[in-house]
């Protein structure tokens, strides 16, 4: 647990405790992930603290040891004969996970998508998870900010197979063309450190005096493209990352990197853990809540997501439990029927 | 006198007959299949014990799904080790025949029976492509299964837009999720049939032995007119109809035929593909087979990742395990073959 997820928590049991009803001991969440990534590693802390403010049997964080849709549904499948009686899943495959998400909600379980939806029709209750494109979208605007038209700009992002990086290419592309900006490069493909250390300085290298900005929309490019700018010392490139990895955070305080957009994949877990137990405790999702729509799935709910600058970087961490506080004091009344 | 030397002779055959099955228990015992029986009820009872849910309906079901597709896949890899060769391309011509089949049922509304075996035949022909490439060029299976590996996989991709079909015919879909008696998928009992296709296959037919020979020295077996290269191409062959059973019988699990099935390249395949038929005592030097082999070779494997993962072991030490396992199989087998030739057993 890193200080910023210590500050969250204890932000979070301040804000939220005296809101909530007694609980089930005999709720046992499980918060699966795809694989590891340091995205998700802000689950494993929420999860535990959502288990002791609404006192729940345990909500746990369990990783299937690489990205690998048969892995993943093999550890599904082996967390209902662990006894776990709810399922906050990121999918491994948005169409390949549904099969098991189904067999998951045929137990009795709830199940929901967390940071990634499952697509439509499935029986998970809702997808939780940041609204990417609208992430990316801010986030090119804030560089246009401080480039103005006729920027070139450069976009590093995560996996093709993962749904959302079309949503963020499409996204940036739009407000690149809004600002009068234009996207020069799209290197994709490469939210893991080799492929994006080789690709991002690689393109730095041969391309640096040709890119005005540049906007990443993945956690890894975020990271190397944040160090390539601090190692070829360059702070004319106006750079916006994602995500709060102490390397972009010091990138922005030393001046390498402009802002980060900060999504909230504590408030993800942490919100879902308690909203897992409030469906098995007798709740049941309004016919009529507010959902939004994406290209996945007509039930989904923003978990949030703001630009943090040189300004706020030192309040970052405030910035995310606002975020989390706020979803979560209207998230009962909003989406629940209990 | 003529019937005590009937009496002798007849003492003499008893006793050569009672050494023969002394012998054949003795080599039966000292065999990897007998090996990974023992493996397997001994990790059983260790699971089983540990964490009672093991045994639980749910969980065998689960299990025997699961074994299912990896000893298929295990299988796919098996006929081509036989050759002495390599099939990288395992992975790639899964997801390349699942995705053919998808797109049938999908595009043409084919009834999922067609479909199947028009997934099976883009199976078939991928591997025909790999077998006729390295008969004709010489070089060695890893290079060209390396390479079209990325050259399948690159163009299903590129001809489905890395899209998934849905729309699966349901018979199909629930044929993936039944369970007999709650614990057996039907899965498993394909693939234990196709099990005893492929013991017939090598232990009846002149094919089979055809393909056990050519692996084992090609160039005698050319001169005893075996044509090597069309073996090695039906070999190949059936490799790829072995991916395609296992990419169908993933569609059949997820109601949808996806492109991710397999990872990049298709390869989340390769552990499983080599795993099996390496734990089962298939040579890699080819000539040899085990199908019984390598089914408990890739039982004992999933059961492994199962069990650990049921125990709560850390992710991250499943796959130390698992290595530390294939050691421990292949120095075992080591003894066994020193053991053997010291004995004068081979």
């Amino acid at each position: 647990m890193n200080t910023a997820q210590r500050l969250i928590s204890a932000g979070l049991a301040i804000a939220i405790l005296p809101s909530f009803a007694l609980a089930d001991q005999s709720t046992r969440v499980a918060l699966v992930p795809g694989g590891p990534h340091p995205y998700f590693a802000a689950w494993e802390q929420a999860g535990m603290d959502a288990a002791r403010d609404f006192d729940l049997g345990s909500a746990d964080y369990r990783v299937p040891q690489k990205w690998e849709l048969g892995l993943q549904n093999q550890m599904l499948e082996s967390l209902i004969t662990q006894g776990y009686n709810a399922f906050l899943v990121f999918p491994g495959d948005p169409v390949g996970t549904v099969a098991i998400a189904n067999e998951l909600a045929d137990t009795g379980a709830p199940v929901v998508a967390l940071a990634g939806c499952l697509k439509d029709p499935s029986q998970a209750m809702f997808c939780m998870g940041t609204d990417t494109g609208n992430s990316a979208y801010l986030g090119t605007k804030e560089l246009l900010k401080v480039l103005g038209s006729g920027a070139k700009i450069a976009h590093f992002t995560g996996f093709l197979v993962d749904p959302n990086t079309q949503l963020r290419i499409d996204a940036v592309e739009m407000a690149a063309a809004e600002g009068g900006a234009e996207v020069i490069q799209v290197i994709a493909d490469i939210d893991a450190p080799e492929p994006a250390e080789e690709k991002i300085n690689a393109y730095l290298a041969a391309h640096a005096d040709q890119v005005d900005g540049i906007i990443t929309t993945a956690w890894v490019p975020a990271v190397v493209a944040a160090n390539a700018l601090r190692k070829i010392g360059d702070k004319r490139i106006v750079m916006v990352g994602i995500d709060h990895d102490e390397v972009v955070i010091q990138a922005i305080k030393d001046g390498f990197v402009h802002g980060t957009m900060l999504q909230n994949p504590y408030g993800q877990g942490y919100i879902g853990s308690f909203v897992a137990d409030k469906l098995l405790s007798g709740c049941a999702v309004k016919a009529d809540a507010p959902f939004k729509s994406n290209a996945l799935t007509d039930k989904f709910i923003d978990s949030g997501t703001v630009f943090a600058g040189v300004d706020d970087v030192d309040n970052y961490v405030a910035s995310m439990q606002a975020i989390t506080t706020v979803l979560f004091e209207k998230f009962e009344s909003t989406y629940l029927d209990c | 006198m003529i019937a005590s030397s009937r009496d002798s002779a007849s003492d003499i055959g008893d006793t050569q007959s009672e050494q023969f099955r002394t012998v054949a228990l003795l080599r039966f015992f000292l065999s990897n299949e007998f090996g990974l029986i023992v493996l397997v009820v001994i990790f059983a009872i260790i699971f089983s014990t540990l964490s009672p849910a093991f045994l639980s309906k749910f969980s065998l079901y689960a299990l025997g799904r699961t074994s299912a597709v990896n000893i298929m896949i295990g299988f796919s890899m098996m006929v081509v080790i036989l050759t002495g060769g390599l099939n990288l391309s395992v992975g790639a011509i899964g997801v390349s025949s699942a995705m053919f089949g998808g797109w049938l049922m999908q595009a043409f509304g084919l009834p999922w029976v067609p479909a199947v075996f028009g997934g099976l035949a883009m199976g078939a022909a991928l591997g025909a492509i790999n077998g006729i490439v390295i008969v004709q060029s010489g070089l060695h299976s890893f290079i060209i299964t390396l390479a079209t590996m990325s050259i399948f996989f690159g163009v299903m991709i590129f001809l489905t837009q890395a899209d998934s079909y849905r729309e699966i015919s349901p018979e199909f879909a629930g044929f993936g999720r039944m369970k007999i008696q709650g614990v057996v998928s039907p899965l498993l009992l394909v693939t234990i049939g196709v099990a005893v296709l492929l013991s017939g296959l090598f232990r009846l037919t002149s094919l089979g032995r055809e393909m056990l020979a050519a692996g084992a020295n090609p160039q005698a077996a050319e001169l005893s007119g075996i044509r090597v290269n069309r073996t090695i191409t039906l070999c190949h062959m059936l490799s790829g109809v072995l991916a395609g059973i296992a990419g169908m019988m993933l569609v059949a699990r997820t109601g949808a035929a996806i492109p991710s099935m397999a990872g990049q390249l298709g390869q989340d395949w390769l552990l499983p593909a080599f795993l099996g038929p390496v734990l089962g005592g298939t040579l890699l030097t080819g000539g040899r087979v085990s199908v019984l082999g390598t089914l408990l070779g890739s039982f004992l494997v999933t059961m492994l990742t199962s069990g650990l993962l049921l125990m709560q072991v850390g992710a991250f030490w499943i796959q130390t395990y698992l290595g530390l396992l294939l050691l421990t199989a292949v120095l075992i087998d080591l003894a066994r073959r020193r053991y053997l030739q010291r004995r004068k057993l081979v």
